[in-house]
């Protein structure tokens, strides 16, 4: 099993994103299951989601502690992401411009950057949680067109089109390092 | 069909859309709301051919969902906790006025304090409203105990309560096979009710009843529900026959078959409960998961049945039997296996009261405490 815990701010949509994730995987024939975490409900208060993917039916009912993958849509929630507990070889995918200042294995996407030139921006903050979702569909290795259907399935054509651009852009320009020092 | 992904209150509004109901009476509290929000917009959308009461408080929505059941409606409704504790009233009042309904008891813990996430003792409280209730543990089976429900209220004139985990179920989300419409039909045809309330009818309902009266129409309320066993387990098993999933009948051996220790539960924690058996395998104990699907009418004879003698049986509770000194179910399943006399042994934990977490390494940690002080 692999699992996925996935750290950001009320109101960026970090639900969605397990959920748009989950939708996408679930198209590659894996089980998968979504655990998000209600604490305080109000924007910008620190929220989670865990997701899970195996080859067979998932029975955990319990919150994540020992994620293989750490997701963060802010850099800044680094440290309060590693006091919840990671997997040892726990690695990280995160909407930043320069590497974590971990020594792990670490994805990087300007997620924020990529809204922006898409225009994928409500209320003034841009909509991060698409750009992640292809970031983290490219990093799972689950095929483009699986991430575009469940973004065709959330969204009406009008809605799905920036979203798809940003998702693909995404998708496309994540790059993975090897962190530096911890 | 193809399995789709959905959260357990997606799964409960879809099953309920699939069992064409007529009435639903609803009022917001979470984590129950979501449902009430999907069955609102399918009915809005004209995707469902019934009629939404948005009432002031969960006592009418109880009330409502009575009136609506004499009146020959099939009826839905959804709640939580103090919800669950408002509706305590009519609940009595429905049971004993052999109305048939189906409500979904997302579990959640009750006041004071406030506390927003799982535990039973919503649900636990009401044991002995003579109601039914199930209690599941994946988002599947949410979906089909909806369907199996309306089948069984619908025969036995008996409320039915399938209660699942808040968060954990209800806003997680798993994969999960609707039914084709054309075999939820077929497994669950029109509801014709043997009598309504209605101004060609000339009976009257609920009036004032003299002790011979009172006390015959109670005592059938409980040998119905004692009959309601045979009838859970043979639509389970009409419902596997044509639908083709299996859920256990009013219980579940999760687990090699010549264990001798039990971890009894219900809810979610039954699913993690099977890693928590893989974990003691490795501590050289065999051990298997039995998991309570059905906890009114309590299953006495399948556990008096299938428990092997010199069992050792530990019990999780996700409720306090307040004054007993532990969990409904611990005094549920003593008492049911007091007769056979032989060398059970049984004992208990209240746990994950409130939302403590219960992954499987906890549980395991637990059992093997508490099979350490059986072997004391």
């Amino acid at each position: 099993m692999l699992e996925l815990r996935i750290h950001g701010r009320g109101g960026q949509g970090v639900v969605t994103l397990a959920e748009l994730l989950a939708q996408a995987v679930l198209k590659t024939g894996q089980e998968v299951q979504t655990l998000p975490f209600f604490g305080v409900e109000r924007r910008g208060a620190a929220v989670k989601a865990a997701l899970r993917l195996d080859s067979q039916p998932i029975l955990v009912r319990s919150l994540s502690y020992r994620p293989n993958m750490i997701v963060l849509l802010n850099e800044n929630l680094l440290s309060l992401a590693l006091s919840e507990g990671a997997a040892e070889d726990v690695f990280f995918a995160a909407n930043a411009r320069s590497p974590l200042p971990v020594n792990a294995a670490q994805w990087l996407v300007d997620a924020t950057g990529v809204a922006v030139q898409n225009q994928l921006i409500f209320a003034g903050e841009p909509f991060i949680n698409v750009p992640m979702l292809g970031a983290l569909c490219r990093i799972l290795d689950v095929p483009e067109p699986a991430m575009e259907s469940a973004i065709r399935e959330q969204w009406e054509e009008k809605t799905a089109r920036p979203n798809l651009a940003a998702a693909g852009q995404a998708y496309h320009s994540v790059i993975k390092i090897q962190g530096g020092a911890a | 069909m193809s399995k789709i992904l959905n959260t357990g209150n997606g799964a409960c509004a879809m099953a309920v859309k699939a069992a064409k109901v007529d009435i639903i009476a609803a009022y917001p509290i979470t984590p129950q709301t979501s449902i009430a929000e999907k069955l609102a917009a399918y009915v809005a959308q004209g995707e469902m051919d019934a009629k939404y009461l948005p009432v002031e408080s969960e006592h009418s929505v109880m009330s409502a969902s009575a009136a609506a059941s004499a009146a020959g409606a099939r009826t839905f409704t959804a709640t939580s906790s103090q919800g669950l504790l408002y509706m305590h009233e009519v609940l009595h009042y429905t049971a004993g006025g052999r109305l048939p309904l189906v409500i979904a008891n997302v579990n959640r813990a009750i006041c004071a304090p406030w506390c927003l996430y799982v535990d039973h003792q919503d649900a636990v409280s009401q044991r002995d409203t003579g109601w039914i209730q199930f209690f599941v543990s994946t988002i599947q089976e949410i979906y089909d105990t909806i369907l199996l429900a309306y089948k069984v209220t619908e025969q036995i004139e008996i409320p039915v309560m399938v209660n699942y985990d808040g968060f954990l179920l209800s806003h997680s989300m798993m994969p999960f096979e609707p039914a084709d419409q054309a075999l939820v039909d077929a497994f669950l045809p029109a509801y014709e009710p043997n009598w309504r309330l209605h101004p060609q009818w000339g009976g009257t309902f609920g009036n004032v009843a003299p002790a011979d009266e009172y006390t015959a129409h109670r005592r059938r309320l409980a040998e119905d529900l004692e009959k309601a066993k045979e009838l859970i387990e043979s639509e389970a098993r009409n419902f596997q026959d044509l639908i083709g999933r299996w859920h256990g009948g009013l219980l579940d051996w999760q687990g090699p078959g010549d264990a001798e220790v039990l971890l009894v539960s219900m809810g979610s924690m039954a699913s993690e409960v099977q890693l928590a058996v893989q974990l003691l395998e490795r501590h050289g104990i065999r051990a298997a998961g039995l998991r309570i699907r059905v906890f009114r009418p309590f299953p006495r004879e399948a556990l008096a049945r299938i428990i092997p003698a010199g069992a050792k049986v530990l019990v999780f509770d996700r409720n306090h039997a307040y004054g007993t000194g532990g969990g409904a179910l611990l005094s549920e399943i003593k008492a049911a296996l007091y007769d056979r006399r032989d060398n059970i042994q049984i004992t208990g934990r209240v746990m994950g009261v409130g939302g403590e977490d219960l992954p499987a390494s906890l549980l395991a940690s637990q059992a093997l405490e508490m099979w350490e002080e059986l072997n004391r």
